[in-house]
This record gives structure tokens, C-alpha cells and sequence, in this order.
């Protein structure tokens, strides 16, 4: 939990520190895929907790997860209808159920 | 290593994560909102407005051309320079009072009250007076009128209303009742400034029972003024200055 918050926090420094932004037309599909990976490190602490923790697992859902979600929301993009959506909702329950997961895993360790 | 492992991948994947979330702050972006209808018409009559700016000032930018050709052919010496300063004298005469005028406007006659009184009523009730005249010649300038006579005396800047008994003075010439005022403009404006209720000149009529009659023209003829201006204090201010 707190390396993953580590490193966010490290990676923010860095990135407002690199001179490099992209073209602010892709910003929707970035801030879905921003949701997928978040839920990706979420799932990869649980699993981390759960000893269950699988290197290929974490790294093909981090940037699968992220892929989908960015073309989810580029093809919802294209058709009129806000697929993005979708991705909010999926990605965003399930943060909260790994987060979930991780506290009464953390919390049950202590007793 | 097994133990520190998943760790360090984590720690890694989260500083990616870590420098796109940064890089998507500093966008400062604006937060989306659905296009509702309202918004999208008033994009639509900003864009209008904005297109009616552009084919006026097109407007504008030609008419600024064609006087830099004009210019143009005087600086090369064309013989017509006299044509053009005299289409200017004729343009400035028109201006500022100099050139008999015709066109659509108003001819108001003011007398002065013709019934018998009593020995007791104020005859000032009664009359016309400078004041009643300029109240009106007001009330035709804010109308919009384009050039006003009274008497056949035209009405300049410079012209003064001046009271000279049972006479008035306009332009170091007095006149007596009945005074007509003409007046050139849109027709309907003038009309309704002089006559409509609550006006000076229905106050005028109505009120005081003064003789005070509008009558609508289509062509009026207003003279030109005859006297000569000399100024005597006040001078043009030297560009630069």
C-alpha cells in the first residue's frame, strides 16, 4: 500500500518536472486509461497481500486495462454515444472493491 | 527476491501511473459538460455576430480602398483634383448648413392664441415665446432631423432664439407670428416628437390652447444659411499640440 502510494507520488514529482505534455484532444482517453491502471496497481497490492501475485497477470492487465478503456472511450468517441462510461463504472466499482479487499486483508493480518 | 518482487513492480507501475496523472494536471484542462441546446444557440448567434462583424469591416476596408485610390490619383498628378475638392466643398457645404436643402420632413406652424379674454388672464399664457420655439427645435434635433428652418432662416450651431418682444430673433433677423418651423427627416420620428401626448408641442396645443399645427410633407425645401460666420476667438488646434 504505501510503495504504490510511493511511487505515485515520485512519478507525479517526475512528471510535473518532465517538460513533455500530449496534445490535450487526447486528455478523455488518458484520464480513462489513468482509472484502468489505478485499478490495476489496486488489484496487483490485493493480490500482492493475497500471495497470490502473478508478474504477467499484473503487467498484461495494466496495460490491457488501460488500452480498452482508452479505446472504449475513442470508439464511443465515434459513434455519439459516451462508452467511456463504461470503463468509469467497471474500473471505478472495482478500485473500490480491491480497496475493500485490501483493507480487511490488512486489517485481519493485525489481530 | 519472491517477497520484494511484486513489490518493486508495483513501485514501478505506480510511478508510470504517477507521471501520467501529473502530466494530465498540468493540462489544466476544463472539466467536460454535455452540450445542451441553449449553449449551442448561443455559440450559433456569437458565430452570426461575428460573421456580421467580418462583412462590415469588408465594407469598411473598401470604402478606406477606394479613397487610398483617389488619394493615389492625386499624388500622381491627375487633373481631377479639382473635381474631388470641389465634391468635398459641395459634401461639407451640405454638412454645415450651406446649400438649400429638399426632402421628407414636418412643417410646424405656432401662433399665438387668437381668443378674446377676460381682462384678468395673462396675456404670457397666451403667446409664443423664444423659449416654446427652442423647446420644439430641441425636440426635432432629437428626432433625428437632418436640417430645420425657421422663419426661412436656417437653423445652425451658431443660431440663437432670441425673445424681441412680441418678435423673435433667429440669425440677427427678426420675424414675427406665425412662426413656421421645417424640419427634414424621418417623417413619422418628427411628427411623433412634436405631437405625440406628453410632448412640448402637444403640452403647447392642449394645454396652453396655443396655435400649434404639424403637418407631414413629402418634399420640403429648407434654404440655406445667408449671414457669414467669422469667428473671431476660437481657432482650429494645430495637430501635435
Amino acid at each position: 500500500m504505501l510503495f504504490a502510494l510511493i511511487g505515485i507520488l515520485i512519478g507525479a514529482i517526475i512528471g510535473f518536472v518532465l517538460p513533455y505534455t500530449y496534445n490535450a484532444s487526447y486528455s478523455l482517453y488518458i484520464s480513462v486509461a489513468i482509472l484502468a491502471c489505478l485499478d490495476s496497481v489496486f488489484g496487483g497490492i490485493r493480490a500482492n497481500l493475497e500471495q497470490k501475485f502473478d508478474i504477467r497477470m499484473f503487467v498484461s492487465g495494466f496495460f490491457g486495462n488501460a488500452i480498452i478503456a482508452a479505446f472504449l472511450a475513442y470508439l464511443g468517441d465515434k459513434l455519439g454515444v459516451p462508452l467511456y462510461y463504461a470503463a468509469i463504472v467497471v474500473f471505478g466499482g472495482r478500485l473500490f472493491e480491491n480497496f475493500a479487499k485490501i483493507r480487511r486483508n490488512l486489517l485481519t493480518k493485525g489481530e | 527476491m519472491k517477497d520484494k518482487g511484486p513489490k518493486i513492480i508495483i513501485t514501478v507501475f505506480s510511478l508510470i501511473l504517477g507521471i501520467f496523472i501529473a502530466m494530465q494536471i498540468k493540462l489544466n484542462l476544463e472539466t467536460y459538460s454535455p452540450v445542451t441546446i441553449s449553449s449551442l444557440q448561443l455559440a450559433k448567434g456569437q458565430i452570426e455576430n461575428t460573421k456580421k462583424e467580418i462583412i462590415e469591416l469588408e465594407k469598411i476596408e473598401k470604402t478606406k480602398e477606394e479613397e487610398l485610390k483617389v488619394l493615389e490619383n492625386i499624388s500622381e498628378g491627375d487633373d481631377n483634383i479639382i473635381d474631388i475638392l470641389s465634391l468635398d466643398l459641395e459634401k461639407n457645404k451640405i454638412y454645415s448648413g450651406f446649400s438649400k436643402l429638399e426632402g421628407p420632413g414636418v412643417e410646424i406652424t405656432m401662433y399665438d392664441n387668437q381668443e378674446k379674454r377676460d381682462w384678468w388672464f395673462d396675456i404670457n399664457d397666451d403667446v409664443i415665446h423664444d423659449v416654446d420655439i427652442l423647446n420644439i427645435l430641441n425636440d426635432l434635433k432629437i428626432a433625428g432631423a437632418e436640417a430645420i428652418s425657421l422663419n426661412g432662416e436656417r437653423v445652425m450651431s451658431t443660431s440663437e432664439i432670441k425673445c424681441g418682444g412680441p418678435t423673435i430673433r433667429i440669425n440677427d433677423r427678426s420675424s414675427a407670428t406665425p412662426f413656421v418651423i421645417k424640419a427634414i427627416g424621418d417623417v413619422k420620428l418628427l411628427k411623433a416628437a412634436v405631437s405625440a401626448s406628453g410632448t412640448n408641442g402637444d403640452i403647447l396645443k392642449n394645454v396652453y390652447q396655443k396655435g400649434f399645427e404639424v403637418v407631414a410633407k413629402d418634399k420640403i425645401i429648407i434654404s440655406a444659411y445667408e449671414g457669414e460666420i467669422d469667428f473671431k476667438y476660437a481657432r482650429p488646434l494645430e495637430e501635435g499640440d
